[in-house]
């Protein structure tokens, strides 16, 4: 099956240096790609360029046969949607109507919403737990809260392609779980592709298709949980000494650090 | 279930707000038109107003109160919806139409009239303040502006520097000016309505309506705004479209306000909070609220600067500083200035 989105070596970087060099990933249909890497890795900067905010300095982006900056803003944002690390709202807006705004690529300039938008803001809300804070506003719910409901945006956009930035940093493990189990039924039901860029391993391992392993801008490993997640693997990017077993209830791939300390590895 | 007793913005529904808003306005004006040393008794107040008149009480009322009334609203309307898209260009609460430098620019447009071309109060007064503040507006933007777009950030450093280096043109133009020649440009500075002539209404009412009407039909990309440039532009807004639509239409609404009635102040500033505390943050119902609760106020302030001396009228822009400076500082006491 084609990707819906996919990266040819993609290079960039924000001054002179390089931060990502020759990346190349394809997200597929009804597949959950999982991104990892240590911090400065360049996964926020890698969701930038495939959400078209960046360009690429080398390399080629294409969404569905396009490159992301070439397709009317509106357009781009019905095919893919993206859970970023954006500064707060310093503005007292209640819960629902920051998540209608995810409605707005599927409305008239001017925003008249129809019961279809009200529909998909309540299943939204819905399926993040967040129906009974819809009238609160955003200052005065939590930080988990507040996670919860940019990703009940992202939902309510509706798009195909969702590429999301480390959105269960803040979240319990309840709803950590709740969050792939979400992810998991839209990749089902409505054949989405999901980019999950995230520092949780063994939760990766166990809902991820295929994991992506960032390290130093360049692609380090990729291929299924237990192709990537090896002890050798995560050494070498995180410079972490771990064990790699498998989970007994479960079967997928377990990652535990080893106490002690880590190792330099630049 | 129960139909909710709020709107979709978690406040007050928004009907009975407006009703109530637009009485407020309605009650503030005619009590503006029925303020001042000639008493106009009701009957007569109503007959001028439908029949219009030859009498006295007449001519006061549809020559000079009236006018002074209406411009008030498009004055306090237009500060106010301007202050709301300023806050949201650049996602502070804190910002106000004058914040980018629109101010000094017309200041020194004013004085330029003032000084180089004729004395007292001149028609071309408010052209020249007008072109003053467009002026300083395109050169915070440019000055502002670069490969990536425009930031929040540098468009207020570049408004502070803008405003500051105008504010050395001013002090030098009152310093040099010869004695008596810009009395009258002092008063405009600190905010006036006095200049409320029919004509003058006439003038600024084409620019304030298509203002507002812009800045209202850019609504729902206002509330984009909000969420940050990097989100609104992955949720299918052309952030720098909207951006620099908004940018525009604000700065001239400003400008022609202060080129009308001088430098006003606060109104841009906390009627925005006001409207947001009883309609939400969704523009769509903001500005309009902003608009009418914009021109309440300051119709309102008007009558007090007329009253409240008996040796003469205030500058309207003392009376709003006095009602706006510790409302502003409360704002910023309650939630270290977070709206
Ligand atoms: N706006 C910027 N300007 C300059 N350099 C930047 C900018 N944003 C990120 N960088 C640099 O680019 C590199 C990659 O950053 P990026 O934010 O993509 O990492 P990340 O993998 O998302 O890290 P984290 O796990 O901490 O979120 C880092 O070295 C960072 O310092
Ligand atoms: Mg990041």
């Amino acid at each position: 099956m084609n990707p819906l989105l996919s990266a040819r070596k993609v290079s960039f970087g924000y001054g002179a240096g390089d931060v990502l060099r020759d990346v190349s990933i394809d997200l597929h249909p009804g597949e959950v790609t999982i991104l990892l890497g240590p911090n400065g890795s360049g996964k926020s900067t890698l969701i930038r360029i495939l959400s078209g905010v960046l360009p690429s300095r080398a390399g080629e982006v294409l969404l569905c046969g396009r490159p992301p900056r070439g397709y009317p803003r509106r357009e781009m944002a019905r095919l893919l949607s993206v859970v970023g690390q954006d500064p707060p709202v310093d503005f007292p807006m209640t819960v629902e109507s920051f998540v209608a705004l995810g409605r707005f690529p599927h409305q008239g300039f001017f925003g008249e919403t129809t019961p279809e938008d009200r529909e998909r803001v309540r299943q939204a809300l819905a399926e993040t737990d967040l129906y009974g804070l819809r009238d609160r506003t955003l200052s005065t719910i939590s930080a988990g809260e507040r996670q919860r409901a940019t990703v009940a945006r992202a939902i309510a956009q509706g798009a195909r392609v969702m590429l999301l930035d480390e959105p269960t940093a803040f979240l319990d493990i309840r709803h950590r779980v709740a969050f792939y189990e979400i992810v998991t039924r839209m990749k089902e039901a409505c054949g989405i592709a999901a980019l999950v860029a995230s520092h949780d391993l063994s939760l990766c391992a166990e809902y991820g298709e295929r994991i992506i392993l960032l390290a130093e801008g360049t692609v380090a490993s990729q291929g299924t949980p237990v192709e990537v997640l090896t002890p050798g693997n995560v050494q070498a990017a995180y410079g972490l000494a771990v064990s790699c077993d498998r989970n007994p209830a479960t079967g997928a791939i377990r990652v535990t650090p080893l106490r002690g300390m880590p190792a330099k590895n630049r | 279930m129960t139909p909710r007793a709020r709107s979709e913005d978690g406040r007050l529904r928004p009907g009975p707000v407006f009703v109530l808003l637009g009485f407020a306005l309605a009650a503030s004006m005619a009590l503006s038109a029925s303020t001042g040393p000639v008493a106009i008794p009701p009957r007569e107040f109503l007959d001028a107003l439908l029949h219009g008149g030859a009498g006295t009480p007449a001519r006061v009322l549809l020559s000079l109160r009236l006018p002074r009334a209406f411009l008030g609203l498009l004055v306090g309307g237009a500060l106010a919806t301007s202050g709301v898209a300023f806050q949201a260009l650049l996602r502070n609460p804190l910002a106000d139409p004058y914040i980018l430098g629109v101010s000094g620019g017309a200041a020194v447009g004013a004085l330029t009239v003032a000084l180089f071309l004729s004395a007292g109060a001149s028609p071309l007064l408010p052209l020249c303040a007008f072109f003053g503040a467009a002026l300083s507006a395109l050169a915070v933007f440019l000055l502002a502006r670069r490969k990536s777009g425009v930031s929040p950030e540098r468009l207020i450093l570049m408004g502070v520097v803008v405003g500051a280096f105008l504010n050395a043109v001013i002090m030098l133009m009152v310093t040099l000016s010869p004695p008596g020649r810009i009395p009258g440009a002092l008063y405009w500075l600190m905010g006036d309505l006095g200049l409320g002539t029919p004509r003058r209404v006439a003038v600024l009412l084409p620019y304030v309506a298509a203002g507002v009407v812009l800045l209202f039909l850019l609504s729902r990309g206002l509330d984009l705004l909000l969420l940050g440039e990097q989100a609104a532009f992955q949720t299918g807004l052309s952030v720098e479209r909207v951006k620099t639509a908004t940018y525009l239409t604000a700065s001239l609404l400003a400008g022609s306000v202060v080129a009308v009635s001088g430098l006003i102040g606060f109104v841009g500033l906390i009627v925005p909070h006001g409207a947001r505390a009883l309609v939400g943050s969704g523009h769509r119902r903001l500005l309009p609220a902003a608009f009418l609760l914009g021109g309440a106020f300051l119709v309102l302030s008007d009558v007090i600067a007329r009253t409240a001396s008996p040796s003469g009228e205030l500058p309207v822009g003392a009376v709003t500083a006095l009602a706006g400076a510790p409302f502003f500082l409360y704002l910023l006491r309650r939630n270290g200035g977070k709206s």
